[in-house]
C-alpha cells in the first residue's frame, strides 16, 4: 500500500510514501522501488491521496 | 693449444662424442657443443644470435633465480601482453563487496530474508527466496576463520530440511551495473570471455551450481561447483565464454546478474555448462541447500573478470569499496543520540532540509528513517517521520513531518537513540 506524498511549493507531487515501512519513494523511473509502485499501479490499485500541504 | 680464430662452418662435433668444447672454460672464452652441434653451454663470452631463430623451451634449471630482470624485458612488453588479454590492473574485479566486508545494514547480525522479496544482507548481495523462513544470512555465520586473506564471509544456514517445489527459488545473488560490465560486449559477435573465482565451504560434498543471468532474465548460463570436503574452504573457478546472443545492458540498470544457488525448482533448473533462452539459475539434480536442516553454505572472494585466467583477488581500499557501495546504499548510523544529521527548517508542522549523498548515487534513492527528531532549541523536540522528498542521485530535499513545528525557526535534525538511521537506497 501507498500513499502519496503532499506536493511541493509549486504544486507537484514528487515522491511516494510506502506505508509499510514509512519509506520515501522519488518518482524516478531508475528506481527500483518506484518501478515496483508503478507495476502495483498497473495491476489496479490505487495509493491514497496526499495530505494537504 | 689456443683458437684464435673460427670458421662457423667447419665446427663439426666428431659422432663419436656427446660434447665439444671450444676455448678454455676458466679464462678464454668458450662454447660447448652437444653432439648435433647445438651450442649447450658459454663462459667468458657473450653469445650473439642474429638472423636466426632459437628454437626448444627454456627450463627453470637453465635460468638462475633472479635471472630475468627488468631490464632484460623489452619497456612495454609486458602491459602490451595484459592489455592484449584483457587484463587491467583496476577493477579488474566487476563485484562489489566480494569479500564481504561491509554490511550497512545488518553490522554483522543474523537476519531471516523474507520470501517473495529481494532481500540485502551484506552490501550489494541479496537473496530471493520463494518460501520464507527456510534459511538465515548473515555476516561471519558460524564464526569460522575465513580464508587466509579475508576476514569476512557470508554465510546461509538451512533452518529446516525443505523440499522444493517445481517453482521455488533458493539463492543468495549479486548484481552488477551494466556501466561496469560495458566492455564485455555481450550480445555481440565481440562477446569477451569472463572468469568467476570464489571460495566456498559448505557443510554439503557434491555437485553445487549457479548462474549468469542478464537483467531480464531471459538469458542464463548455468555453472556447477563441486564442494570436495564438508566445512573446508575451497577455491573454486569457472570460465564462461560470453554470450553473443540476447541483450546485456550497458546503462545503470543490471548488467549481469551472478547467482549461488541454494535450491530451486525445475522450473529454474537447466543442464549446466551452455547459454540457454530462458530464466535458469541451477543446474538439474544440483544440492538443495535448504533441503538438510542446518546445513551451511559460505562464500567470499568473490570475484568476476574478464579473460579465461583467474587473478588473484583483487584488494581495494576498505574506504573506496564502501564509497562503491554507497552508490548503492548508504546508512547514516552514528550510533548515539545527539548527533546531528542535517539542519532544516521549519514551516508549519514540518522540517524540511537538504541532504547531501555520500557519493553520486546509481538513480534518486528511497529514503527510510528511524528514531529521528528535529531540534530548533525553543520548543520540545520534534519527533520525525519523512512526509515527503525531491531527489537526485546527488541531493534531496527531505520534508519530515514534525507536529508543532513553527514557521521560520531552523531546526536540527539529529539522531534520537543509539538505533536512529537515515538511509538511502538505489540498488539494482
Amino acid at each position: 500500500m501507498y500513499k502519496l506524498s503532499e506536493p511541493n511549493r509549486i504544486g507537484v507531487i514528487t515522491s511516494v510514501l510506502r506505508l509499510s515501512d514509512g519509506a520515501c519513494i522519488p518518482f524516478d523511473p531508475d528506481n527500483t522501488d518506484y518501478q515496483k509502485y508503478l507495476k502495483w499501479l498497473a495491476e489496479g490499485n490505487e495509493p491514497e491521496p496526499a495530505d494537504e500541504a | 693449444m689456443a683458437i684464435t680464430r673460427v670458421v662457423p662452418a667447419l665446427i663439426q662435433v666428431a659422432n663419436n662424442v656427446t660434447s665439444t668444447t671450444i676455448g678454455n672454460t676458466t679464462s678464454i672464452p668458450s662454447l660447448t657443443f652437444d653432439a648435433s652441434g647445438v651450442i649447450i653451454a658459454a663462459s667468458n663470452t657473450t653469445v650473439t644470435v642474429s638472423n636466426t631463430n632459437i628454437t626448444g623451451t627454456i627450463t627453470n634449471s637453465q635460468l638462475g633465480t633472479g635471472a630475468v630482470s627488468n631490464t632484460k624485458i623489452a619497456s612495454g612488453a609486458v602491459e602490451q601482453y595484459f592489455a592484449d588479454i584483457g587484463y587491467n590492473t583496476q577493477f579488474r574485479n566487476r563485484i562489489i563487496n566480494g569479500d564481504m566486508r561491509i554490511d550497512q545494514r545488518n553490522a554483522g547480525a543474523s537476519v531471516t530474508p523474507p520470501a517473495n522479496t529481494v532481500y540485502y544482507t551484506t552490501d550489494r548481495w541479496k537473496y530471493y527466496l520463494t518460501q520464507s523462513s527456510k534459511l538465515t544470512a548473515q555476516q561471519n555465520a558460524g564464526s569460522v576463520t575465513p580464508p587466509t586473506g579475508f576476514t569476512n564471509y557470508l554465510g546461509t544456514t538451512s533452518s529446516s530440511a525443505y523440499s522444493v517445489i517445481s517453482s521455488d527459488i533458493f539463492t543468495v545473488y549479486h548484481a552488477v551495473e551494466g556501466y561496469n560490465v560495458a566492455d564485455f560486449g555481450w550480445g555481440s559477435a565481440n562477446a569477451s570471455t569472463i572468469t568467476i573465482s570464489f571460495w566456498v565451504r559448505s557443510s554439503l560434498t557434491g555437485t553445487h551450481s549457479g548462474a549468469i543471468q542478464n537483467s531480464a532474465n531471459n538469458r542464463s548460463y548455468v555453472f556447477t561447483l563441486t564442494v570436495n570436503s564438508a566445512n573446508t574452504w575451497e577455491y573454486k573457478t569457472v570460465t564462461i565464454a560470453g554470450d553473443t546472443s540476447g541483450t546485456w545492458l550497458t546503462t545503470n540498470g543490471i548488467g549481469l546478474s551472478l547467482y549461488f544457488n541454494l535450491g530451486s525448482g525445475s522450473t529454474y533448473s537447466t543442464t549446466a555448462d551452455s547459454w540457454q533462452a530462458g530464466n535458469f539459475i541451477a543446474a538439474t539434480g544440483a544440492t538443495s541447500v535448504v533441503g538438510t536442516n542446518g546445513a551451511t553454505f559460505y562464500i567470499t572472494g568473490v570475484q568476476l573478470e574478464v579473460g579465461s585466467v583467474a587473478t588473484p583477488f583483487e584488494r581495494r581500499p576498505f574506504g573506496t569499496e564502501l564509497m562503491l557501495c554507497q552508490r548503492y546504499y548508504w546508512k547514516n548510523i552514528p550510533g548515539a543520540s545527539g548527533v546531528n544529521l542535517t539542519l532544516g527548517i521549519c514551516v508549519t508542522n514540518q522540517v524540511r532540509s537538504t541532504v547531501w549523498y555520500p557519493t553520486i548515487m546509481r538513480s534518486a534513492p528511497t529514503f527510510s528513517i528511524s528514531s529521528l527528531v528535529a531540534d530548533d532549541e525553543q520548543s520540545a523536540l520534534y519527533t520525525l517521520s519523512i512526509a515527503a522528498t525531491g531527489a537526485g542521485t546527488q541531493t534531496a530535499r527531505l520534508a519530515f513531518t514534525a507536529t508543532g513545528a513553527v514557521v521560520g525557526r531552523p531546526a536540527v535534525v539529529q539522531t534520537n537513540a543509539s538505533t536512529s538511521f537515515l538511509d538511502a537506497s538505489a540498488e539494482l
